[in-house]
């Protein structure tokens, strides 16, 4: 599906549809991008803006020396899978749900989206006041129906504070998988998915054979954009437990934004940020080489 | 390679913005001044209006930061002071006066101080504490609030104990008043806990000199205060990331029969429990040793502003008796005036008094670049760490001799 | 033929499992909805009361009355709407370029949108700051805008681009061959087909505006206080002001679900049903 390009002029066109994206991109980002990229080679300081030595790699040999790095590395990595798997799945089974016909569909549509609908401040306090040890409503819901008996110190315990703000991300987070989903379902080939009925396929066959493959690309995109987001979304743990307790919920992001803005340690925020990126690098890279694949096979 | 910073851009955008402001600059001068109030009804306008009425020639641009635990505030200030884009003044606290000197971002004022009729009108101890390390005057006191120890009288009658005077006291109160899901003591194991650390530790024997958290006074009176949780269970197992508004929240909900705040929550607290609430100055050791924290406010001019003079005009006007006495009843913290303290009514007596009370055992933490570090996430790792029993109250210690004095 | 389920069948596997869906997705908002409702001295009691003991709307009326919080979710719509406009704008003809050209640098093109986006907006912040100061958009609708759509647009494209590629590039071709110039193939055979994903997309842009804090914050003074900075002005540092933040909290939800139920109606299958033979 090649366009024969007869002219110069026509060899330029694709660029021309790319330069309003392009020059807002580069003007408004690529600069602080590449500053902040140089800083993680200095030891700046946020206070001392005029004694900030050039130390090369400095800060990163002292990022694989530094316990609290890997140990946010770590969590970092329960976070993304396991709020992208969960997010996904919900998502994935509220949009096939949602693009059924029922009688109320639409509200169902518009309520589902709520969560997204509110900013990160108000979630995170929202869902810390509901695991409140004493006042919490979740305590107060499991003691009623028995599942617990005494109330559970939901954000102060090493064992449940990440899953617990993990939850409240996934709730956060769902509906942006269900809508975009949705909107990709939708261009799923009617005349296909009768052609497999009428072959005796089952409604599971039809999902697996027909739905999915049509919608792998949106999937995908959908799948590598909150991979990216989720990686670096820090507001709701910030809000919730500011990383406690302990390094308990301590993410990378969220490490590197408090050595740059509570220690004031840019130089070294900077480089933690910019390990994140390069380790999100791996990530894009295989989608991208996956997508070309699937671009030559066709 | 050295100056490679933001500096270099925005020393070229200042002077682009000096060549652009001329044609306004001429009729009055305008002062950029930061605040940030708890409650979003309170407004500047009115004493902003009374300024203005007495200097025609100067316009007073208020503008409310969010606060967002401090982080906000800070990052603001700090972003904008980098940018050349800075207010003349602003509310500041003592935690990041030396970050700002070091950033040489505040203006001296002690010129300034010396030609002003209303500077003995604040104490001299108040001014002792808010000088900086180099023996100048930077910041000019606006408020304060000194920490104290709120109690609820009817879980203390019911259960027979009295306030608590001494840590012993208050051990045994605390034992006393746990029972039925009801902890003795709300203690703030989150952010900005090191307020309920410090009457205990650094009341304790506990100090900031090399060697201070690691003698056997300060690493003894430190096991005592982690094992409230660890081992005595007067607090809510919640207490490692519980914060101001947990702590309150537990308290006013009788979940909790003390904590440990200031004079700011009290109108709050007063206005779910009524009569039902007081408050004493923290526990000191028998020996009637204490400590508790100084919760400063201050106005500072930075030394990028081209108003200085106008800048300071204003800021003192509002640390001067009646002004003062209106700004805190906007914030709800005390005046540093004595006249102003006359004519504040904005609090029940009792929490003022519980606050003067506290004075002479009122102290802030070190006036370091380090100090912001600590009590922002060194602290709060550390001691949550220690109640959890990842690592033992004497190891938190030591991590916090190493970060001063290491 | 299509099936015909019965209507239990439909109960049990469609409308059930969606009520439990849905009822994930707003308890904690009806949470926040009746905490707004109660007096103060009934939200932090113990034990937890569910239903206030008399419904007030005082919150509200002060949040309304008292506060500057309906002139900021003006100029939060404001600044939404136009990153929408801008995010689009610069978005379609990008997708368009991407799923319907192969051309020299396309690939590093399309990850560069994504590689440039990899990077923490936090540690940006302080760099951007000084440069918006340097281009005197600090403080200005434009500057929050451009900040916003700057961050929605890679995002944008590429949902775009899959969402495009799932349209066959024959039917824009036959509409050429037929003598549409290319203008006229766009938007006449591809936008319409592309509507699901424009709303989409342009449902993203404005929530991701809508919702976002710390570039706000730091940019926008008095004169263009975004709905998320002025919550946080709610959360002081010695008392948290419940009542007008889960009111607030309450309102600001409101314009995005009620945007959503006007626009979902454009996601509706089948649309590219019978238009070309795969």
């Amino acid at each position: 599906m090649q366009f024969a390009m007869t002219s110069a002029r026509r060899h330029l066109l694709p660029y021309w549809f790319l330069a309003p994206a392009l020059l807002i991109e580069l003007a408004i980002i690529l600069y602080p991008v590449l500053q902040t990229a140089w800083m993680s080679l200095h030891d700046y300081v946020l206070f001392r803006p005029n004694n900030a030595p050039f130390i090369a790699l400095g800060n990163f040999i002292r990022a694989a020396n530094d316990p609290v790095f890997w140990l946010s590395l770590g969590n970092s990595l329960i976070w993304i899978v396991g709020i992208i798997a969960v997010q996904f799945v919900l998502g994935l089974g509220t949009a096939l749900l949602l693009n059924q016909s029922f009688w109320w569909r639409g509200v169902a549509r518009a309520l589902v989206v709520i969560p997204w609908a509110l900013p990160s401040v108000i979630i995170g306090l929202m869902w810390t006041w509901m695991y409140d040890y004493n006042l919490g409503v979740i305590n107060d819901v499991l003691l009623r129906i028995g599942l617990i008996h005494e109330p559970i110190a939901w954000l102060a315990r090493p064992d449940t504070t990440l899953p617990s703000i993990m939850l409240a991300l996934v709730w956060q987070g769902f509906p942006f998988f269900a809508v975009t989903i949705l909107a990709g379902l939708q261009t799923v080939s009617r005349e296909l998915l009768e052609a497999a009925e009428i072959d005796g396929a089952t409604r599971f066959q039809r999902l697996r054979l027909v739905v999915l493959p049509s919608i792998a690309q949106v999937l995908a995109t959908v799948l590598l954009l909150r991979t990216i987001w989720v990686a670096n979304s820090l507001d709701v743990i910030l809000v919730m437990t500011g990383g406690g307790p302990g390094y308990a919920s301590y993410t990378l992001p969220l490490y590197a934004f408090l050595e740059a803005y509570s220690s004031m340690q840019f130089g070294y925020g900077a480089a933690l940020s910019l390990i994140l990126t390069v380790l999100l690098l791996f990530v894009v890279y295989a989608y991208v080489r996956r997508a070309a694949a699937a671009e030559i096979a066709k | 390679m050295e100056r490679r910073t933001f500096i270099k851009l925005s020393g070229a955008t200042a002077l682009a913005s000096t060549l652009a402001v001329p044609a306004r600059a001429q009729s009055a001068t305008t002062v950029r001044w930061w605040y940030h109030f708890d409650n979003p009804q309170a407004t500047p306008a009115d004493l902003v209006a009374k300024f203005e009425a007495a200097n025609p020639d100067i316009k007073i641009k208020a503008e409310s930061i969010p606060w967002g635990g401090g982080n906000d505030y800070y990052t603001r200030l700090f972003a904008a002071l980098i940018a050349g884009n800075g207010p003349d003044c602003a509310m500041v606290k003592l935690n990041n006066q030396a970050r700002l000197l070091e950033m040489q971002a505040l203006a001296p004022i002690d010129d300034m101080v010396a030609k002003w009729d209303a500077r003995s009108d604040i104490p001299d101890n108040i001014w002792t504490l808010t000088k900086a390390t180099d023996g100048k005057q930077y910041y000019l006191p606006l408020q304060y609030a000194v920490i104290y120890l709120y109690y609820r009288p009817d879980l203390f009658k019911a259960a027979g104990v009295e306030p608590p005077k001494t840590f012993e006291e208050f051990r045994t109160a605390a034992k006393a008043l746990t029972k039925d899901g009801v902890f003795g003591f709300g203690m703030r194991g989150g952010a900005g806990g090191v307020d309920n650390w410090g009457p205990f530790v650094l009341g304790g024997g506990a100090n900031f000199n090399k060697g201070g958290m690691v003698s056997d006074a300060a690493l003894a009176a430190n096991r005592t205060y982690v094992g409230f949780a660890t081992e005595g269970k007067v607090v809510p197992p919640s207490a490692p990331t519980d914060g101001f508004q947990q702590i309150v929240a537990n308290f006013k909900a009788g979940r909790t029969a003390m904590c440990i705040h200031h004079v700011g929550s009290a109108n709050d607290i007063v206005a779910t429990l009524g009569d039902n609430v007081s408050a004493v100055p923290v526990p000191r050791s028998a020996d009637g040793k204490g400590w508790t924290l100084f919760g400063d406010e201050s106005s500072a001019v930075f030394s990028a502003s081209k108003n200085a003079d106008a800048a300071f005009k204003w800021i003192s006007f509002l640390s001067t008796a009646e002004n003062n006495a209106a700004f805190v009843n906007l914030t709800g913290q005390l005046s540093v005036t004595n006249a102003g303290a006359k004519l504040d009514t904005s609090h029940p007596a009792r929490f003022v008094e519980a606050s003067v009370a506290s004075l002479p055992i009122a102290g802030v933490l070190p006036d370091s670049p380090k100090t912001a570090d600590f009590t922002g996430k060194v602290w709060p790792t550390n001691m949550q760490q220690a109640l959890l029993g990842q690592i033992t109250p004497d190891a938190m210690m030591q991590a916090f001799e190493a970060l001063f004095n290491g | 033929m299509i099936e015909r389920r019965s209507r239990l069948t439909r109960i049990l596997t469609v409308e059930l499992p969606i009520l439990v869906i849905v009822a994930f997705a707003i308890a904690p908002y009806v949470w926040m909805v009746l905490t707004s409702i109660k007096p103060d001295a009934d939200i932090t009691v113990f034990p937890v009361r569910y239903l206030p003991q008399q419904v007030t709307f005082g919150h509200y009326q002060v949040l309304l009355e008292q506060t500057s919080f309906l002139g900021n979710l003006l100029n939060s719509l404001v600044i939404a709407l136009g990153a929408v406009a801008l995010g689009l704008f610069a978005s379609i003809p990008a997708a368009y370029a991407f799923s319907r050209f192969r051309f020299r640098g396309r690939q590093v093109l399309m990850t560069q949108f994504l590689v440039i986006n990899l990077f923490p907006v936090v540690l940006l912040i302080i760099p951007l700051f000084v440069m918006m100061r340097s281009l005197g958009l600090l403080d200005t609708h434009l500057g929050i805008i451009l900040g916003h759509a700057t961050f929605a647009i890679p995002f944008s494209v590429w949902m775009l681009t899959s969402y495009m590629s799932g349209i066959p590039p024959e039917l824009d071709e036959a509409a050429m061959m037929d003598g549409a110039t290319r203008l006229q193939a766009i938007v006449l055979v591809i936008l319409p087909l592309l509507m699901p994903g424009v709303v989409t997309t342009g449902i993203y842009i404005f929530v991701t505006s809508w919702n976002e804090y710390l570039f706000a914050m730091m940019l926008s003074g008095d004169a263009v206080r975004t709905v998320t900075v002025a919550l946080q002005l709610f959360i002081g540092e010695f008392t948290v002001q419940w009542g007008l933040l889960t009111a607030g909290g309450t309102l600001v939800a409101l314009p995005v679900t009620i945007l959503f139920l006007i626009v979902q109606r454009r996601l509706v299958g089948g649309l590219t049903a019978g238009a070309v033979k795969s």
